[in-house]
């Protein structure tokens, strides 16, 4: 029998691997397994999903770097919301909830400096979240106001700024006044 | 949403060819297809690696009742992917359905959700709560966004996303978060890898924030000359950018692809339509062939077809062929029971049948 890859030399040797839980037999030269062995090595250093393990490369490389107190710091570290330890973080490159992002945020920080480029999103924006984006910055503009008035005792003005804030906020009592 | 049981949706998912086969869209002669997929979680449930079966059910009911009173769904279907045999399960990643990724995972609730035309796959319960995908043909990236953020949009209607403003949309993997967006594209390169080119070129791609691999994933460069590169960052780009920056990458390469072609028709004329026909040749008389034999061989057809040299025969026959000739569809064609020997029989059947037709 001819070797299935070179179709050239005679196949001497058998080739058996295990696909999918799948048994496949291939009959190839000795040539052909020379290099299929080490391309085969290429691609078992090559694996499936290269972004996540260039992730828990990223993430080894920036725990070496850091000092001893700090490692154990690191190993305390852990999402109170959902329990993950940041060490189990750093084995799979999963984070378990979106509170992980609160609590491992000093370290992602500088990880997406590494993957990204970047640390702050731009791009689309949930309409809920847009609506309530648009609240948190309009409360924090007319809060800096409120101060002003008050710094410039202008105690009218100040109790309107005060009721537009409440208003925004939901405040019952707003309600209540009206 | 339609109601049929799931050897029926099956069965029609063996007989239905995707859209995105059809060999119509823009610069099909390099691009086999787009595809954008959207990565969300809800608030307030962990992701579906530390979720418990109560939280996956619930995710799975939430957008279960979205789909149900949304008209944008009506053409759909759902299928539980824990009712599924492993080879079922292969078949759907073959069909470009499912992620490999999900096929493999074993908690409860994972489903699907894909529409006629399968231009639209949403994944319940994947390594994030909803992976929205949409495939289409040829390079349109712009119009797949405008679809597939339209069905965010619906989605979002009725669920709260994870969210916040700095981090943008929340994704199990900090590789996705920002956008969760993976825009890619499949091309098709068999001049770049005649004049040794592609290797270099691919490289450099991967050095400016690009992903290359090969048609099944893993770095396998030569199945079928056919390289897929999607963007890596996700986080500080915003989604238009991003496809922007695809398609003018991928511009960039499909007129490399051009030149090189031009070249070799000039230069080596006699020499590639013997290439192309001996493939043709062997497609239309071999008895036995493997998968990765006929890749190879019907990557040098399309090119034919591609370069016009070969005329009786399309884009559009080609693309559901490499689907029919995967082993996981062969055997959900001609039965379970198929070994590897029995299935390089019947793909070689299968091939001669339709090249020769």
């Amino acid at each position: 029998m001819l070797c299935q890859i070179c179709k050239k030399n005679e196949a001497t040797i058998i080739l058996t691997r295990i696909v999918n839980g799948e048994k496949r037999e291939i009959h190839i030269c000795e040539n052909c397994a020379k290099l299929f062995f080490s391309n085969e090595l290429t691609v078992l250093s090559l694996p499936q999903f290269n972004l996540n393990n260039l992730l828990i490369g990223l993430l080894n490389a920036i725990d070496l770097y850091g000092q001893e107190e700090e490692a154990i710091a690191v190993k305390e570290l852990k999402c109170q919301n959902c329990k993950l330890t940041y060490d189990e973080f750093r084995k799979s490159g999963k984070l378990g909830c979106s509170e992980c992002y609160q609590y491992f945020r000093e370290k992602l920080i500088p990880l997406f400096k590494k993957l990204h480029g970047n640390t702050q999103h731009r791009g689309k924006v949930p309409h809920q979240a847009e609506g309530k984006l648009n609240k948190i910055k309009k409360v924090e503009y007319l809060k800096k106001e409120l101060q002003d008035a008050v710094s410039k005792e202008k105690y009218e003005k100040a109790a309107q700024i005060r009721d537009r804030i409440l208003k925004i906020k939901g405040d019952p009592r707003q309600e209540d006044a009206k | 949403m339609q109601n049929n049981d799931k050897e029926t949706l099956l069965q029609n998912l063996i007989k239905s060819t995707a859209k995105w086969t059809n060999g119509q869209g823009p610069l099909s002669d390099v691009v086999v297809s787009s595809r954008i997929r959207l990565a969300r979680n809800i608030e307030n449930i962990p992701f579906p690696a530390r979720a418990c079966q109560a939280e996956l059910k619930n995710v799975f009911e939430l957008i279960q009742k979205v789909i149900a009173k949304n008209p944008i769904f009506n053409d759909t279907n759902l299928i539980l992917l824990n009712n599924l045999s492993p080879l079922e399960n292969q078949f759907l990643v073959e069909k470009n359905l499912i992620s490999s990724y999900f096929a493999r995972e074993k908690y409860p609730y994972r489903a699907f959700i894909y529409n006629k035309e399968e231009t639209l796959s949403i994944m319940v319960n994947e390594e994030d709560h909803i992976r929205i995908q949409s495939l289409n043909s040829g390079l349109q990236l712009n119009k797949i966004w405008k679809f597939i953020n339209k069905i965010d949009d619906e989605i979002e209607k009725k669920v709260t996303y994870a969210f916040n403003e700095k981090e943008g949309y929340l994704t199990s993997c900090p590789t996705n978060v920002g956008t969760g967006m993976r825009a890619s594209v499949m091309l098709h390169l068999p001049a770049l890898v005649i004049v040794n080119r592609v290797k270099e070129l691919l490289k450099a791609i991967s050095k400016i924030g690009y992903v290359v691999r090969g048609f099944y994933g893993e770095g396998s460069e030569a199945m079928g000359d056919l390289f897929q590169i999607s963007n890596q960052v996700t986080l500080g780009i915003s989604e238009e950018e991003t496809i922007d920056n695809l398609e003018k990458v991928s511009r960039n390469i499909i007129d490399q692809e051009q030149k090189a072609r031009k070249k070799l028709a000039l230069g080596t004329k006699s020499e590639l339509e013997d290439r192309i026909w001996r493939a043709y040749g062997l497609l239309s008389s071999a008895r036995i062939i493997s998968s990765m034999e006929a890749m190879e061989l019907l990557s040098k057809l399309r090119f034919g077809v591609e370069l016009e040299i070969i005329s009786n025969f399309n884009l559009s026959k080609l693309n559901k062929l490499i689907l029919l000739i995967q082993p996981a569809y062969l055997r959900m064609l001609y039965g379970e029971e198929l070994d590897a020997f029995k299935r390089d029989l019947q793909r070689a059947t299968l091939i001669r049948n339709e090249v020769s037709r």
